[in-house]
């Protein structure tokens, strides 16, 4: 059963005195998904990260990747993952080839046309010391050093901060590519953005629990699209609130915006009957606004 | 002009390792009065003057001078000159290496203010030490039941604090001149090093007398304060230096290009940048450097190695054996009768014969000091280290366990450790053939071999701290704190008959108890040694794999 479970925690909880950093988490990534571990500042995802690594011990409950527990086999694991921390730092004396090469021994070699080909793909300079890269240079020796071992499980606390646009699209194809040849990806993140564009499950901790877990396909079938209307005069807000599906609606003047995710041609209909419809137009809504949408609850209580 | 929130937050990042420095320091005050209090103090009268010149003692010895002498004048005075030298390094050297100075200097005020309040910070703070102990120097003789009478208490603090605050000014300009804190700190504590033995051996040889005012060392005790009172022509001395130290710190600090937070060129760098040298540097500095754990921790400190076993090796080593054959004539006739209790507090030894003269000199206070500032430099920066610069755990998640990371840092500090002992043994072995001292060089190799394990327990202790803790700090001044009290404790208990025995309770015995200079190696004491740095070393390996790993520096 475990062989399509990349990492697993069961009940997985950690205390700092009175603090609940995590609190029962279970999860399951898949083998082979990428997995979008969302979460405000301080909601415990860089705990849940170092509690799998063994930097740190859980309160309550275990955790484990391919297979093997998470403190038990914990060395053995790290044959297999690849792992860039959050806030990432690195011995600002070694230059980024020293520092491929330290890692690279400790892991008892590496494939150096690989090491090449990623510091192609990412521009990354390699002869400098680390100590002297802008802080997106030196995420780029991270990610690589992540990578180069071919790793099964690629864990990734902000792995693109500081990152430009550029690179970031270069680092997500990179991420795709290795979920094709079999990897899995573990990828916390801050930013939806990042997540939607190439996550296949995101999961939503706050305050240290898991509020929500979804494929992003079917977050996407939930169909909520974005919708502006234009009219050609000022309109009432009142009229558009009692539709069924609309919500979070803003009105400027002529123009009318809000999330919808009812029957079109009702809504067009009953538009249509009130006002003069100059414009419309609809798009399909990011991630951000559909959590708006289904969480906010969860967001208030939590 | 003074910021007062730079101010107050060095103060509060700072008052600490002050406090614990100067409450350290009063304790072994109180126990050195204790323990001279009960002991026959004859011998002092028969003192030859020169000796009583080098170890801060009044003609007219008697057991409060010696108190004050022994704990105030020198490692009261040695500490509190570290403790501002280190503050001093840290000031604004210190937010440059972190790379908050120029968040610092985001708010509308000067880099002149900036650097004012945090030197403001570290007289304050020397201020309060140096106060704190002037006041334990007027009560406890009051506990003890010890006249004072005569003796200027408040002089010999005073003078503390300007010695202190000469070396906290001087590492400041040198911080604010490089913005390198390890640069300000190493030059600094050379410059102490050397000011402390110039000053303590130039007034015993004969026609160099003179030469001690060469150091700064000497206007703190050169004048006997605590006999003679406040020497103002002394404290004019460094208070020129201060002054000097001042302008200079303001001026580099104002005119240099701030660094961010950049690496230092250093040698190999340049060297590697060479065509000529490149390929032989590519490999000491890259591929080598990078091929285990514990050839990466041992090329982040050898600029402190090389310095500290060229400083044992030369100065400590080879000079020492010519100069005795210079002055032991001299020697013989002064030393009838000298006390013994005084020359504990420098590692015993008959200073009439050359073994005891490098005893005296070398082995019993600097050998052991230089090997454990290299073991203690490792064990701390071995495991806390990592952990302080955030680093532990891209490095744990390769494919070794937390025991591998200890045990190959361990290699490192056993390395650091053999290099020191290996330059003290070589150094005292060339300087005793060039002064045709006719040491044995097997006792001599026993000797360095015991010094260097005494280095690797305190190694052990500063790694099992980090271990425990993930804090260089208390690493650092855990370990020294420790080793002071040891130290102490071992050079004064064997005086006193009822505690004689709990000697045995220092490390620092099974170091010089048995005279391996003499009398070759102590197997025994060897052996406990290695299974104290051993035990200490498990203990490391048995925290660290139990403990949560910090989240942040």
């Amino acid at each position: 059963m475990t062989d399509h479970i990349a990492i697993q925690t069961v009940g997985l909880s950690k205390d700092y005195g009175d603090v609940h950093a995590l609190v029962e988490l279970d999860l399951e990534i898949h083998t082979g998904e990428i997995f979008g571990f969302l979460g405000p500042n301080g909601a415990g995802k860089t705990t849940m990260i170092r509690t799998i690594l063994d930097e740190i011990r859980p309160t309550a409950g275990s955790a484990s990747i391919l297979g093997m527990d998470s403190h038990e086999k914990s060395v053995e694991i790290r044959n297999f993952i690849g792992y860039v921390p959050g806030d990432l730092a690195m011995y600002p004396n070694l230059t980024g080839r020293d520092t491929i090469t330290y890692f690279a021994n400790l892991r008892g070699g590496v494939d150096w046309a690989y090491v090449d080909e990623l510091a192609d793909r990412l521009d990354a300079d390699m002869a400098k010391k680390v100590g002297d890269l802008s802080s997106g240079n030196r995420q780029k020796i991270g990610l690589i050093q992540a990578f180069m071992n071919r790793p099964e499980v690629l864990i990734m606390d902000e792995p693109s901060s500081g990152l430009d646009p550029l690179v970031q699209r270069e680092f997500q194809s990179m991420l795709r590519e290795v979920t094709a040849n079999g990897s899995t990806v573990f990828l916390s993140s801050h930013t939806l953005s990042e997540v939607q564009r190439v996550a296949d499950r995101v999961g939503i901790i706050r305050h240290g629990k898991l509020i929500a877990l979804e494929s992003v396909a079917s977050l996407r079938s939930k169909g909520i699209r974005k919708v502006e209307l234009f009219f050609d005069e000022s309109v009432d807000g009142a009229v558009f609130d009692p539709l069924p599906g609309v919500s979070d609606v803003t009105v400027q003047n002529h123009h009318v915006t809000f999330s919808f995710s009812g029957q079109m041609e009702r809504l067009i209909k009953v538009v249509t009957d009130t006002y003069t419809l100059v414009d419309i137009s609809t798009q399909e809504a990011d991630l951000e606004e559909i959590f708006l949408t289904y969480y906010r609850d969860e967001d208030v209580t939590a | 002009m003074t910021l007062t929130n730079v101010f107050t937050k060095t103060t509060r990042d700072r008052w600490k390792g002050e406090a614990i420095g100067a409450v350290t320091l009063a304790l072994l005050f109180l126990f050195a009065m204790a323990v001279y209090r009960d002991i026959d103090l004859s011998v002092y009268t028969s003192l030859p003057e020169v000796y009583r010149t080098l170890v801060s003692i009044p003609a007219d010895a008697d057991l409060a001078s010696l108190s004050y002498g022994a704990i105030f004048g020198s490692y009261g005075a040695l500490t509190m000159a570290g403790m501002a030298l280190a503050m001093g390094s840290a000031s604004v050297a210190g937010e440059e290496r972190r790379g908050t100075i120029g968040l610092l200097l985001d708010n509308p005020k000067s880099r002149t203010s900036i650097l004012i309040s945090k030197t403001a910070a570290m007289v304050f703070l020397t201020g309060l030490g140096t106060l704190f102990l002037w006041g334990v120097g007027l009560i406890a003789p009051e506990i003890l039941n010890v006249s004072i009478a005569g003796m200027h208490v408040g002089a010999l603090a005073f003078h503390m604090f300007m010695i202190a605050i000469f070396f906290g000014f001087l590492a400041m300009a040198i911080g604010a001149w490089t913005g390198s804190p390890g640069v300000s700190a190493g030059v600094t504590a050379g410059v102490l090093f050397i000011s402390f033995v110039g000053a303590g051996l130039f007034p015993i040889i004969e026609g160099y007398e003179t030469v001690a005012k060469a150091f700064p060392w000497y206007y703190f005790n050169g004048s006997q304060p605590v006999n003679n009172g406040i020497a103002w022509g002394h404290i004019g001395v460094l208070l020129l230096g201060i002054v000097a130290f001042a302008a200079i710190g303001l001026i580099g600090f104002n005119r240099r290009d701030l660094r961010d937070q950049t690496s230092g060129v250093t040698l190999v760098d340049r060297l590697r940048a060479n065509p000529m040298t490149e390929q032989f540097a590519d490999r000491l500095a890259g591929s080598a450097r990078v091929s285990h754990i514990w050839t990466k921790t041992a090329s982040e400190h050898q600029g402190l190695l090389l310095v500290t076993a060229a400083i044992m090796f030369l100065m400590m080593g080879v000079m020492m054996g010519p100069m005795f054959a210079l002055i032991d004539d001299a020697l013989a006739g002064m030393l009838e009768g000298f006390p013994e209790v005084l020359l504990a507090l420098f590692g015993g030894g008959d200073m009439t014969t050359p073994e005891g003269w490098y005893q005296l000199e070398t082995f019993g206070m600097m050998a052991p000091i230089s090997v454990m500032v290299a073991t203690v430099a490792i064990g701390t920066a071995a495991l806390a280290g990592e952990e302080d610069h955030r680093t532990m755990g891209l490095l744990l998640a390769n494919r070794i366990s937390r025991t591998t990371v200890v045990l190959q840092n361990v290699i490192a500090m056993v390395v650091y450790g053999f290099v020191v002992g290996v330059a003290i043994f070589a150094g005292v072995a060339i300087g005793s053939l060039l002064g045709g001292l006719g040491m044995s060089v097997g006792n001599i190799a026993a000797t360095s071999l015991l010094v260097t394990l005494v280095g690797l327990v305190f190694g052990g202790l500063a790694l099992a701290l980090g271990a425990a803790t993930g804090k260089p700090r208390v690493a650092i001044y855990g370990t020294v704190g420790v080793a002071l009290v040891l130290y102490i404790l071992n050079a004064f208990l064997p005086f006193n008959d009822t505690f004689a025995g709990y000697a045995r309770w220092s490390p620092f015995y099974y170091y010089l108890s048995s005279d391996p200079l003499i009398n070759g190696m102590n197997w025994g004491h060897g052996a406990v040694l290695t299974v104290l740095a051993a035990g200490l070393i498990a203990l490391a390996v048995l925290v660290f794999n139990r403990r949560d790993l910090r989240q942040t520096g």
